[in-house]
């Protein structure tokens, strides 16, 4: 953990909408914190809230219908009670995001450089020759080619990668102290995706920024993460420091994501049942209706308060909590799960480097 | 490629289309007996003299006896040199007098398209933004009235109303009044009002419904986490796509209307303007200016359309000139 | 409204594919052909056999005459019947889901009840009311419920009090200046509206989807030129250049009717083509032209129903631009003045307009009505028939 105080916190965040057929609870109770200069991923699978959490930080989704609460603080100021317009000079300029759809993310008949400009115009005092100079800057730092002459150009005179490319320039120009990438690489092939990657691990070092990075690549994880938010259902089920959890993944979900991936000895195919009704979630654990070591304690009561297994590590499970016996998960492939304090024993995790 | 050569091919392509347009009114005309002609034959008849003869002489006059091809050229010829003949009922050249009721009709034409260009699309982003709320009932209601009513008939509801029972307006047009005045202002309000009513309603459907859509785009997710503000994000990133497909509408109504309502709009409030000189011309039978002012809405039509394309292609950043 | 829409209530006959060159006739197309026949001998009859003042039905003593137009009209109703409503019937699951689709929008089930309404007036009336007489003596009767000052109608049907004259059920909507009953007029207004609704939507259908399908299926420089003369007939300003028509030759319904239809295909034409094109492309028009599907066939098969959804919702959006036209024209006074449509009508009491308004308002409302009606309608279709639309236009 850092010292002093982290640069976003988040805690209890939820979020609901009000739909037709009820209230749907998208983001239940969720905590994390990201530190300047770190990167932290949210993992998890499609529809488990990960990227209505992000989303929820600095209020982009719409509300009604939907409805934030919990505290998120960002340099000590609590983000969800401040004014809308304190708000908004906070947006793209103090806080950016990247969207995981670079060709719906833009707006198809303004050029690249409005695009890129619209936020220094509305935060900055800026000229037009200077908003020009600085996205011209950018361009090129991103790695658009003759950066001047494309600075009038359309979004759809752009591949994917490059529209990608743009999309962080246009999040970069207002020199955020924190990033949030939702999904940035998904939509792209995989030899841009490593490129847009290390293009965003060196402007993280150039700009020292925060990254919070949402994935459901768990490779993607590996490459660049300093601490994970395994997400499922709404729920945080496990977050801490990626090396400790990639060596000793305590929750049962996170154990079946990793043996998901065949480059950690995995069999490469998916985790078995769906993810729950959002409008009506199962008692006790989320995950228990597909968790193998689910006991009756699991499906009755609340989601289990989180249990902090080693420093840094949370996890929220029936098995470490108050009465429970960790030892039941076996972790075959992970070591022996229930002896905390030694996670040595896999061999088959690769170092997380970044 | 390039606007330019798209621009060259659709001009030279409205010029086909008008060309086309003058065959077909000269074909129609050849085809049938010549008014005129008809009735100096009946005159004659009255006069006792020989029917015959009379159309002989009346189709030398009108140069009626020439091949069809010299007559056709002729006639070509003059529509594009604009000369049009002479208007027997107004004793005046057909151009002069086309020239001189487009200053009526502009009077309230232009009024009438600011308003729907500027109303329309601002309603109809306003409602999209309101979606399903009593406002968004209310313009989607009056959107309904709006294209469903009949103008003329609304104009007369209108004219008995404020004319006739408030007695606010005046129920026959004055000529004398400044174009600038007041009492010009009052007299073109209802006009304008009733045309206005006929073609914002469509406008406002298209423009809220593809609002709607764009309002919902993941480039709006960008704008917000931009911190663009709420208004800025419908002035900008609403707006500007939504005019791409209104375009098309807006120069569709404004010119179906033009054809067709202000015609009965003009006869509805006695204003002198194009339309009430075609009518005119049909009621006294005078066929130079029956033509005149049909190949001038025609004209009207071809430029539109040209208009309605070119617009298009200039707001959509995507459309390649090749394509079309 | 169209005919031509049925194979989309009518599913999908695919063993059609397989009698490749037989024509089998459907219960449908024995009906239409029965129901046509007599109409078709009568019509001969009428031109051929009897003066053309004669009245049609003097056989049996009904002094009814029939004009081309008539003729056209049930015509058009048999179709209407044996292709639309009949599938309807036939299919009564399929019904019944595009009724339940169609339910939900309330102001298009009230737009149909009243478009149900003008239908039946429009073909009933004229049979059981005799045509409005002239009666002067009567005229300028006030609309039952209101009243009048005594002097504005020439002696008052109802009664007279303090100097009011009050409307009566005989004339419930008033009398025109000639004393005729407008309510009459109205009525008889229906089946004009209606014949322009029926006739030209044939019209537009027929000549729209052959011309979009043979410019679809020619491909090439025939398909260029086909579709620029499409651009021609969308930018024509048919309201004008009827008006010289009306000017060289005069004409009455008829030529109305051919004129606005001649010069309203195009968009259909236009929608029936990209359909077509695309539809050629799928996988399950390959394979049955691989198993010796003619194109008649796969038009008759495929895209016909494919298209039909969209055309009805077209064509339904067409028709009150035609009810519209033929009131201005009325209106102007330059249509025929002897089709007792609700333009005449709104036409002939304009002058009375300060002291008679019922004789403009009448007409003028049913008319605004029917053409809301035809809008209201055309939404809910695109609603109903499209349901990946719905999104956006609701």
């Amino acid at each position: 953990m850092s010292d002093g105080q982290p640069l976003l916190e988040v805690e209890n965040l939820t979020t609901t909408f009000s739909t037709e057929d009820g209230t749907l609870t998208a983001v239940d109770g969720v905590d994390f914190s990201v530190d300047t200069g770190e990167t932290v991923c949210i993992v998890g699978e499609s529809g488990s809230g990960k990227t209505v959490a992000t989303e929820s930080i600095t209020k982009i989704i719409n509300t009604p219908p939907g409805k934030i609460e919990g505290t998120v603080r960002y340099k000590g100021r609590d983000l969800l009670s401040i004014p809308g317009s304190e708000l908004r000079q906070i947006r793209g300029n103090e806080i950016a995001h990247i969207f995981q759809n670079p060709q719906e993310a833009m707006n198809h008949c303004y050029t690249v450089g409005w695009q890129i400009t619209e936020a220094l115009q509305i935060h900055q005092d800026v000229s037009d020759e200077e908003a020009r100079t600085k996205a011209v800057d950018l361009m090129d730092r991103v790695g658009i080619a003759n950066a001047s002459s494309r600075f009038d150009d359309y979004p759809h005179e752009f591949s994917g990668g490059q529209k990608q490319r743009i999309m962080i320039a246009m999040a970069l120009v207002g020199d955020p102290d924190l990033l949030i990438a939702d999904e940035p690489t998904t939509a792209l092939d995989v030899t841009v995706q490593a490129q847009i990657l290390e293009l965003l691990d060196d402007l993280q070092d150039e700009y020292g920024m925060g990254i919070l990075f949402v994935t459901h690549d768990l490779g993607v994880v590996a490459q660049i993460a300093d601490r994970i938010v395994v997400m499922y259902a709404g729920k945080v089920m496990e977050r801490g420091n990626v090396l400790d959890i990639f060596d000793n993944p305590t929750h049962p979900y996170t154990q079946q994501l990793l043996e998901c991936l065949p480059e950690f000895g995995g069999t490469g195919g998916g985790i078995p049942g769906t993810l729950p009704d959002p409008h009506d979630p199962p008692d006790g654990c989320r995950f228990a209706p597909r968790c193998e070591y689910a006991e009756e304690a699991c499906r009755t009561g609340e989601q289990p308060e989180e249990v902090e297994i080693e420093p840094g590590q949370w996890v929220s499970c029936v098995h470490y909590g108050p009465g429970g016996d960790p030892s039941v998960i076996g972790g075959e492939e992970f070591g022996i799960a229930g002896d905390t304090g030694a996670a040595d024993g896999d061999s088959e995790v690769g170092p997380a480097d970044d | 490629m390039g606007f330019g050569r798209y621009v060259t091919a659709r001009v030279l392509w409205a010029g086909v289309v008008s060309l086309i347009i003058t065959t077909i009114t000269f074909l129609l005309l050849s085809a049938a007996p010549n008014p005129d002609v008809q009735r100096a034959a009946t005159q004659a008849a009255l006069q006792g003299g020989d029917p015959a003869e009379a159309v002989e002489r009346a189709r030398e006059l009108r140069g009626l006896d020439e091949p069809l091809y010299v007559r056709y050229f002729d006639f070509v010829q003059g529509v594009y040199t604009l000369d049009w003949g002479w208007s027997s009922s107004r004793s005046q050249p057909v151009i002069e007098a086309v020239g001189n009721a487009l200053y009526y009709t502009a009077q309230y034409s232009i009024p009438w398209t600011i308003l729907t260009v500027i109303l329309g699309p601002l309603v109809g982003v306003y409602s999209a933004a309101n979606m399903y709320s009593w406002r968004d009932h209310a313009a989607t209601g009056f959107a309904f009235f709006g294209y469903a009513i009949p103008n003329f008939f609304f104009g007369i509801i209108l004219l008995l109303i404020f004319g006739v029972w408030l007695e606010v307006i005046p129920i026959v047009y004055n000529t004398d009044v400044a174009v600038f005045s007041v009492e010009n202002a009052i007299q073109l309000a209802i006009p304008v009002f009733v045309l206005v009513t006929g073609s914002i309603g469509a406008v406002m459907r298209v423009s809220r419904n593809e609002s709607a859509e764009f309002q919902n785009a993941d480039f709006m997710k960008t704008a917000k986490a931009k911190g663009v503000s709420p208004l800025r994000a419908y002035a900008y990133h609403v707006m500007r796509p939504t005019l791409v497909p209104l375009s098309t509408t807006l120069v569709g109504q404004l010119l179906a209307l033009f054809l067709g309502s202000s015609l009965l709009v003009e006869v509805v409030f006695g204003i002198p303007g194009l339309g009430r000189l075609t009518f005119e011309a049909l009621l006294s039978q005078d066929t130079n200016l029956v033509l005149g002012t049909t190949l001038f809405f025609t004209f009207v039509a071809v430029v539109g359309n040209l208009i309605e394309d070119l617009v298009f292609t200039v707001l959509d950043p995507r459309i390649s000139y090749d394509d079309r | 409204m169209a005919t031509e829409g049925s194979e989309r209530f009518d599913q999908v006959d695919w063993s059609d594919l397989s009698r490749s060159g037989r024509f089998d006739l459907s219960i449908n197309s024995i009906g239409m052909l029965l129901t046509t026949l007599p109409l078709a001998l009568l019509a001969v009859y009428d031109t051929q056999f009897i003066g053309d003042r004669t009245p049609t039905f003097e056989f049996i003593g009904l002094d009814r005459t029939f004009e081309a137009v008539d003729f056209f009209f049930i015509f058009t109703l048999f179709l209407a019947f044996w292709y639309l409503v009949l599938p309807l019937y036939q299919n009564p699951r399929m019904t019944r889901y595009y009724w339940k689709e169609f339910r939900r929008n309330r102001p298009a089930v009230v737009s149909m009840v009243w478009l149900g309404i003008v239908f039946v007036g429009g073909i009933i009336g004229p049979l059981v009311m005799s045509a409005p007489q002239q009666e002067l003596l009567v005229a300028y009767q006030p609309p039952v419920f209101t009243s009048v000052v005594e002097s504005t109608p020439a002696t008052c049907v109802g009664e007279v009090m303090n100097g009011r004259c009050h409307g009566t059920w005989e004339y419930p909507l008033g009398t025109t200046n000639a004393g005729r009953d407008v309510f009459t007029m109205i009525v008889y207004g229906m089946t004009i509206s209606m014949q322009i609704a029926f006739i030209t939507t044939t019209i537009v259908a027929t000549i729209g989807i052959t011309f979009g399908t043979l410019s679809a299926y020619s491909g090439g420089w025939v398909d260029e030129i086909m579709m620029r003369f499409v651009d021609i007939i969308l930018s024509f300003p048919t309201f004008l250049m009827f008006l010289l028509i009306l000017y060289i030759y005069g004409g009455g319904l008829g030529m109305f009717i051919v004129v606005f239809s001649l010069f309203a295909w195009g968009g259909t034409a236009r929608y029936v083509r990209s359909k077509s094109l695309s539809i050629s492309e799928e996988e399950f028009i390959k394979a049955s032209r691989i198993s010796g599907a003619s194109t008649y066939q796969v038009i008759r098969g495929h895209v016909v129903p494919n298209v039909a959804s969209s055309i009805i919702t077209q064509l339904t959006l067409l028709i009150p631009g035609f009810l519209l036209f033929e009131a201005q024209l009325a209106f102007l006074g330059v249509g025929d003045s002897t089709v007792p449509s609700w333009g005449q009508l709104i036409s002939a009491g304009r002058s009375d307009l300060s002291y008679a308004p019922w004789i403009v308002l009448a007409p003028g409302i049913v008319l605004f009505l029917t053409i809301l009606a035809f809008n209201f309608l055309g939404d809910a279709l695109l609603d109903a028939l499209n349901p990946e639309a719905e999104a956006e236009s609701e």
